[in-house]
């Protein structure tokens, strides 16, 4: 067992002379993490500067503009003055608006009776979203006048005496939407790329072991320690440590950065800490495969790079899976990438550490699967 | 013509190299698919439903499912539907409460909460979606209610009365114009993909390759050329046109299988060419500085990634630069990605020429001379070291 550590420590002080290793490891995926941190600052909650051309002048005109001011949309929109419809139309264009509304002429007293000229929201190119909620806050204000519109109509059809304008300005819409905190945590580009950069470059470690394995075959290094009074079982275990510990090493001080800096926490250490562990394991395991694959140093580059990329676009590391067509969120849980992220956004999300008990678990059996595959190719091939 | 040997000497040993070819030619055209695939546009919020049984949930569901503005999808369990919440799978969750119809039907208002992440942004805008098709729903409830108090008929009576009415009766409407044709941000899809990434593994394939400049360096073979009557000047050029030849192959490949494959537009063709050769030449350059800059080319092919990757995501490759604080995007404009993905927006979003984008084809031409200049003097010392 002692030689085991030996090779272990060994491995480890060559892995981390060689500059590549930190900047791979510990460096790259901090400082992505970083620049996503500081791009997407303030930029996920959803807030527009709107303006109202009042062209009516009338009290629903005026309800209306004090409505989009009220506290129900202070969270939402920002209502700005504008001087003229050319203004406002100059002000989306250039972004500076996320969208006007244009209150016709009569809007008022067209509302109670007859055809009221419709109210236009204006939106930029570039802020589709802007203009779908600024409809939306439109038609949902209409929504009561055309409601008490249809209340009147509706009484009269059905045989009922002429009604008064005045008994329909009571009536409230009967079903109303009520937002409420579902108890989770937004997830943020900076929240989800963090672990999926770390992820990424840590993988990068499957290339440096395999490669590293090849070369120790080439300048003889293996047949020295082979001569020596060390069973090729400690070896193995050797150089699968130090694997491990690089791995973790990486993904940890990822997490410790992101969450301490950043204040962008992965959720609860020990929970954290499972999925760490299990993902430093199926690096192992990969790093194996590999070179019980791989003829040479080349070929293992090649492989572990083919393995890499696979599995980060298929698990979904560079792209957000919860905006991915269902069948990619699917194929993302063949990988334990996949999984492992799947994890890391429960637990960022607010979920408990019990959520992450099946993602280890799938993460295991890929290792147990992987491992399979390799003990026979390995046998069979360095026998 | 020596420059052109040379050239054609590190290419052939470059396509004899099967990982390089994986990155040059599967790599990015897998990845334009992927992303493009997830950045094809939101055609609405992404709305959870978990109804009750009842015949006005049923309607209301059909309400929001036929809403243009909505992408609703049924949930039977609302912590299934929460764990979608929180893995951004939706953008909000609706839940349609049991004894909808009891309630309505007795005169008493509903409340259908509408469950979201904090400060969510996305959820904000669902509401205001669902607030409105809720809104429609009601109003023929609503009608048929007050119906019932002015006359004899009942309120399951009045329901289908007000509904037809619903569809003649004119209504205070609210209509959407967009100002302006041209936007400042790719479109969606595999327009925004294919020209980002690009953008991201030219540079990239550059930076790594300059491993191959480091192993032909180490392996004795300029000494070689040099011992016949080459001069320096030559190996660097013969070099950097071996650089040139494979940045604007793989961008060729790249606007090929966008073009053939994914349907993208490259808008003006000559615009499109400049641009991908004063890119290609940007390319060039950052290969040169790898190769001249990196001591092993294990340093090239780590280290050249990792730098990539960050300038590509800085520069915009991996989201608009427009969504990001503007002393980010200022920053992102010391990379040359910048400068060559707004290139890229002026011609596929603008429609722009090369007229348009001179600004942005002179500051990556200074790129490339920076790159070339330095990457130039460093090998020229080696060289005759």
């Amino acid at each position: 067992m002692h030689a085991a550590f030996v090779v272990a420590a060994k491995d480890l002080r060559q892995r981390l002379r060689d500059r590549s290793a930190w900047v791979l490891g510990f460096v790259a995926p901090v400082a992505v993490a970083l620049l996503m941190s500081f791009a997407f600052q303030g930029g996920e909650h959803f807030h527009t500067k709107v303006a109202v051309v009042d062209e009516d002048g009338g009290a629903l005109a005026m309800a209306f503009t004090a409505f989009l001011a009220g506290p129900q949309l202070d969270s939402v929109l920002d209502v700005v003055p504008v001087t003229s419809e050319a203004e406002a139309r100059a002000l989306v264009d250039e972004g500076e608006l996320g969208a006007v509304f244009l209150v016709p002429e009569g809007f008022t007293a067209a509302a109670h009776d007859g055809t009221a000229e419709p109210m236009t929201v204006l939106s930029g190119v570039d802020s589709p979203l802007a203009g779908t909620v600024a409809r939306s806050i439109g038609e949902s204000f209409v929504a009561q006048l055309n409601a008490d519109r249809l209340s009147m109509a509706t009484a009269l059809a059905a045989g009922a005496g002429p009604v008064d304008p005045s008994e329909t300005a009571g009536l409230r819409l009967p079903e109303q939407v009520v937002p409420k905190a579902a108890g989770t945590e937004q997830l943020t580009a900076a929240g989800y790329y963090g672990p999926a950069m770390g992820i990424f470059f840590m993988f990068f470690a499957i290339g440096f072991g395999a490669r590293g394995y090849f070369e120790e075959r080439e300048n003889g290094t293996l047949d020295r320690i082979a001569v020596a009074p060390v069973d090729a079982g400690a070896l193995l275990l050797g150089k699968a440590l130090a694997t491990f510990v690089y791995g973790v090493a990486s993904l940890s001080s990822v997490a410790l950065v992101t969450g301490l800096v950043l204040g962008q926490g992965w959720g609860p250490p020990l929970a954290v800490g499972m999925v760490i562990v299990a993902l430093a394991l199926t690096l192992v395991c990969l790093t194996a495969f590999v070179i019980a694959v791989a003829g040479n140093d080349r070929q293992a580059d090649g492989i572990a790079s083919l393995v890499i990329f696979g599995l980060v676009l298929l698990g979904g590391n560079f792209i957000l899976l919860g905006g991915a067509p269902e069948i990619m969120r699917k194929l993302a849980l063949l990988t334990p990438n996949g999984w492992a992220l799947r994890a890391f956004t429960d637990l960022a999300g607010g979920a408990g550490w019990i959520s992450v008990v099946q993602p280890v678990l799938a993460i295991l059996l890929f290792c147990v699967v992987i491992s399979a595959i390799t003990v026979p190719i390995y046998r069979r091939r360095f026998r | 013509m020596n420059v052109v040997t040379i050239a054609l000497v590190s290419l052939r040993r470059l396509a004899r190299d099967r990982i390089a070819l994986f990155f040059l030619v599967l790599l990015p055209v897998v990845v334009i698919l992927v992303i493009g695939a997830v950045m094809r546009g939101q055609n609405g919020f992404r709305v959870a439903v978990v109804a009750a049984e009842g015949r006005f949930a049923g309607e209301l569901t059909q309400s929001l499912a036929a809403a243009g503005t909505l992408v609703t999808s049924p949930f039977t369990d609302e912590s299934a539907a929460k764990d979608a919440l929180r893995r951004n799978e939706v953008d909000a969750v609706l839940l349609i409460p049991a004894g909808m119809d009891r309630t309505l039907t007795a005169g008493a208002p509903v409340e259908l909460p509408l469950l979201t992440t904090a400060a969510s942004g996305a959820g904000q805008g669902a509401w205001s979606a669902v607030a409105s098709v809720v809104a429609d729903h009601a109003a023929t409830v609503q009608a048929a209610a007050f119906a019932a108090t002015r006359t004899s008929a009942s309120f399951d009576e009045l329901v289908p009365l007000a509904r037809s009415l619903d569809r003649t009766v004119p209504q205070v409407a609210v209509r959407a114009e967009t100002v302006g044709s041209t936007g400042d941000v790719l479109p969606p899809g595999f327009s925004y993909s294919a020209p980002t990434m690009l953008v991201f593994f030219v540079f990239i394939n550059a930076l790594a390759g300059g491993a191959a400049l480091i192993q032909t360096r180490r392996l004795g073979i300029h000494a070689r050329i040099l011992a016949g009557p080459v001069r320096p000047r030559e190996v660097i050029l013969g070099e950097t046109l071996c650089y040139l030849a494979l940045t604007l192959l793989q961008s060729g490949l790249i606007i090929g299988v966008g073009g053939l494959l994914f349907g993208v537009n490259w808008g003006d063709p000559l615009a499109a060419v400049t641009l991908t050769f004063m890119w290609g030449l940007v390319g060039a350059g950052a290969g040169m500085l790898s190769g001249a800059l990196f001591r092993t080319p294990e340093q090239a092919s780590a280290i050249g990634p990792a730098v990539g990757i960050g300038a590509g995501m800085l520069g915009g490759c991996t989201w608009p630069l427009e969504i990001v604080p503007p002393a980010v995007r200022a920053a992102g404009h010391v990379t040359p990605h910048a400068w060559a993905v707004d290139a890229w927006t002026t011609i596929l979003s603008r429609g722009g020429g090369l007229d348009d984008i001179l600004r942005p084809l002179a500051v990556l031409g200074t790129f490339a001379a920076l790159f070339l200049g330095a990457a130039t003097l460093r090998l020229r010392r080696s060289l005759t070291a």
